[in-house]
């Protein structure tokens, strides 16, 4: 159901963000990437060397202070907060390491959200959110609530409600840093999947394993980008 | 976002959290009760009061003479006797005026029937018949003029041992062992007052004419002397004991004495602390008239009551503005409740500030998640205030119901009539909202500008 789209999910071109806290910090410096449509890419690096920092501006969390970020040929740089959040909500979804479910929401509900400040109708949210549940393998624990779900089960809610607004760009952050190998090799098969049917995957990982399941490896460095590993057989 | 999405979320936090959202409701709930209380009592009382005027006490004027610094205050406030029966026999022949009667304190101690003595320090209450209607009575009829006889209430009536019933007679200990005997001619309906003279509250009450003492031996006043030494004071002694009054017929000394130096000295020329004059229809037009007539009267050298009224103001009141002057007291003690119930919904409301300042430390990372998956600063700060309005609301419901239940309780308890407040009720609610988009204000603001990236990173 993956909507038609341009050849680049996101670009960066020339991204710096330098934090004034006393000193200034350069925690990105004239970053200039392009995302195509359809690709797994990976990004590692060291603390501090600006993943974070990347994936919140790319995840529309945050504003460059020099250059910009383009989301599915949208601007976001230079956009009011309100915009940057409906773009936020509609074209990315976000998969965290420590899940961030709503505790009090069951799963069902918890993938709904995203319709919610969109202002979907709630039929037309409980069937979408039960299919996006359905596709990850969850469609029998809709109504149990987070605390009821194993961690592999957790993230794949989190997955799950990432999807549902059919985003430009899947934005992972350690996905399976929360999880055991089995579990988190569950997720990474997943994120395979997804992959094949052609969501475009953006992963920040400290583990070169979990890495290697990308096209390719963004390698960061002091906020610059050090180098681009391309990978031959995705995974496998 | 829509407002029933709003609601159902954070209807959903609030039952997260039961204990904690009860007693925040509870400063509010406890304010709502007290008004809501009060109000229902309050409404009761004036509802009692108002219902107690009978359309016949509807075309009625209260007449007193006070001094001027006691007027605007009560019925028979600084009220001095200075009418007699004559006037009151004048003005209900004036043309605007239908019956008009003296009304009284007659000083009193106790009351004997079969026996049982009880004692009764607040006197009676001595007037004219038409006082009374025939349909106030239980029993029997009213009183003649100038007779021994008596109409007592169902109060006093309970106040005895055995029953009493219509021609039974009742001693009267009026002072100093001087005692009359009544005849009981009526038993009210209801013990509930008959005039604004009277009070309001329901209470044992005997009624008795207020020229009851005017065929009887007893006399006040007077120095303790027989017919006979009278007639033998010297010319001296009796203007001493006279000052400068003047006695015009010495054949009838001892009344003569009598209505000069007693107030409540029997005689067709004593004095009376009050009157109650009816108009001749419950119209204003006419009540008007009535109170115009009468106050001419009164003010004019024709009547007994101006000779005494050096000094004092004529004091004509309808029932209407004896009630809304009563009313006013009312309000001003229900403003004041109201008031310090307003001070405990301020305290209620910094509770629910309070708490939902917690709550939005406490779901930092809700609120970055929220924002993560696209909701709007609005969206935020619509879902905390909603949150504190429910709480605010739910407290206002809840406040209502122990308020009109309290209020049910005191009203049956006192018995007085229990009012449902309609219109408190809705203010009530509406003060729950208000209280809560007051105290949510801020809490949401700040949730509403919770930076996502530190939220949920928030632990």
């Amino acid at each position: 159901m993956a909507t038609e789209r341009g050849p680049t999910a996101v670009s960066l071109s020339g991204v710096g963000k330098t934090y004034r806290l006393g000193e200034p910090v350069h925690a990105l410096d004239g970053v200039s990437l392009e995302i195509p449509t359809g690709s797994y890419t990976a990004v590692m690096g060291p603390s501090g060397s600006g993943k974070s920092t990347l994936m919140n501006l790319v995840g529309c969390l945050d504003t460059p202070t020099e250059g910009t970020v383009t989301i599915d040929d949208q601007d976001v740089t230079t956009v009011s907060d309100r915009e940057r959040t409906r773009i936020r909500g509609e074209d990315i979804g976000f998969v965290f390491q420590t899940f961030n479910l709503m505790p009090r929401l069951t799963a069902r509900e918890n993938v709904a959200l995203p319709m919610v400040f969109r202002g979907v109708d709630r039929g037309e949210r409980r069937q979408r959110a039960a299919e996006a549940l359905d596709s990850v393998g969850l469609g029998d624990r809709l109504d149990h609530q987070p605390n009821e779900l194993s961690g592999g089960q957790r993230q794949r809610v989190a997955i799950a409600r990432a999807l549902v607004n059919d985003p430009a760009l899947l934005l992972a952050d350690e996905p399976t840093g929360n999880l055991d190998t089995e579990t988190g090799a569950q997720i990474m098969n997943l994120f395979e999947d997804l992959y094949e049917q052609g969501n475009t995957i953006l992963m920040v990982t400290h583990e070169r394993p979990i890495a290697e399941h990308a096209e390719r490896i963004i390698h960061l460095l002091d906020g610059e980008i050090e180098r681009i590993e391309e990978l031959s057989g995705v995974g496998r | 976002m829509n407002l029933l999405e709003s609601l159902r979320i954070s209807w959903r936090s609030i039952r997260g959290h039961k204990l904690r959202s009860t007693l925040t409701t509870l400063g509010v709930i406890i304010g709502i009760a007290a008004v809501i209380t009060f109000v229902t009592l309050g409404t009761g009382l004036q509802d009692e009061i108002v219902g107690d005027i009978s359309p016949d006490d509807q075309q009625n004027v209260y007449v007193w003479a006070a001094p001027p610094e006691d007027s605007g205050q009560g019925p028979l406030a600084g009220a001095q006797p200075v009418f007699t029966q004559r006037d009151a026999g004048e003005i209900a022949n004036l043309s605007g005026v239908d019956d008009a009667y003296v009304y009284t304190r007659v000083p009193g101690q106790s009351v004997t029937y079969a026996g049982d003595t009880v004692p009764r320090d607040s006197g009676f209450i001595g007037t004219g018949p038409g006082y009374f209607d025939t349909e106030d009575f239980a029993e029997g009829d009213r009183f003649e003029r100038g007779e021994t006889q008596a109409v007592i209430n169902p109060a006093m009536a309970g106040l005895f041992d055995e029953n009493v019933s219509v021609g039974d007679t009742l001693t009267l200990g009026i002072y100093q062992g001087v005692q009359i005997d009544v005849t009981v001619t009526g038993i009210l309906e209801n013990s509930e007052s008959m005039s604004a003279f009277e009070g309001f509250a329901p209470s044992p009450r005997l009624y008795v004419p207020a020229d009851l003492t005017e065929n009887t031996e007893t006399q006040t006043g007077l120095p303790d002397l027989s017919e006979e030494e009278f007639s033998n004071l010297s010319e001296e002694e009796l203007s001493e004991l006279l000052g400068d009054r003047e006695i015009s017929n010495r054949s009838n000394l001892s009344g003569e004495l009598a209505d000069l130096l007693g107030q409540s000295t029997p005689g067709e020329s004593s004095r009376h602390i009050a009157l109650v004059v009816e108009a001749t229809s419950k119209s204003d037009a006419d009540i008007d008239r009535a109170k115009a007539e009468t106050e001419a009267y009164l003010n004019s050298t024709e009547s007994d009551a101006s000779d005494r009224s050096e000094g004092l103001t004529f004091q004509l009141k309808t029932s209407a503005e004896l009630i809304s002057q009563l009313e006013d007291v009312l309000n001003l003690l229900q403003d004041f409740i109201v008031g310090i119930a307003g001070i405990s919904l301020l305290v209620g409301s910094i509770g629910i500030a309070n708490i939902m300042l917690v709550s939005v430390t406490e779901r930092t990372r809700e609120i970055g998640i929220m924002k993560a998956v696209g909701a709007q600063r609005r969206d935020i700060l619509v879902l905390f205030i909603v949150e504190a309005v429910i709480l605010g609301v739910l407290g206002a419901i809840l406040g209502t119901a122990l308020g009109l239940l309290a209020g049910y309780a005191v009203a049956g308890y006192i018995g007085i009539p229990w009012v449902f407040p309609v219109g408190w009720t809705a203010l009530a609610i509406a003060v729950g909202i208000a209280v809560g988009v007051l105290a949510g204000l801020y809490p949401a603001w700040s949730a509403s500008r919770t930076d996502p990236i530190d939220a949920l990173r928030y632990e």
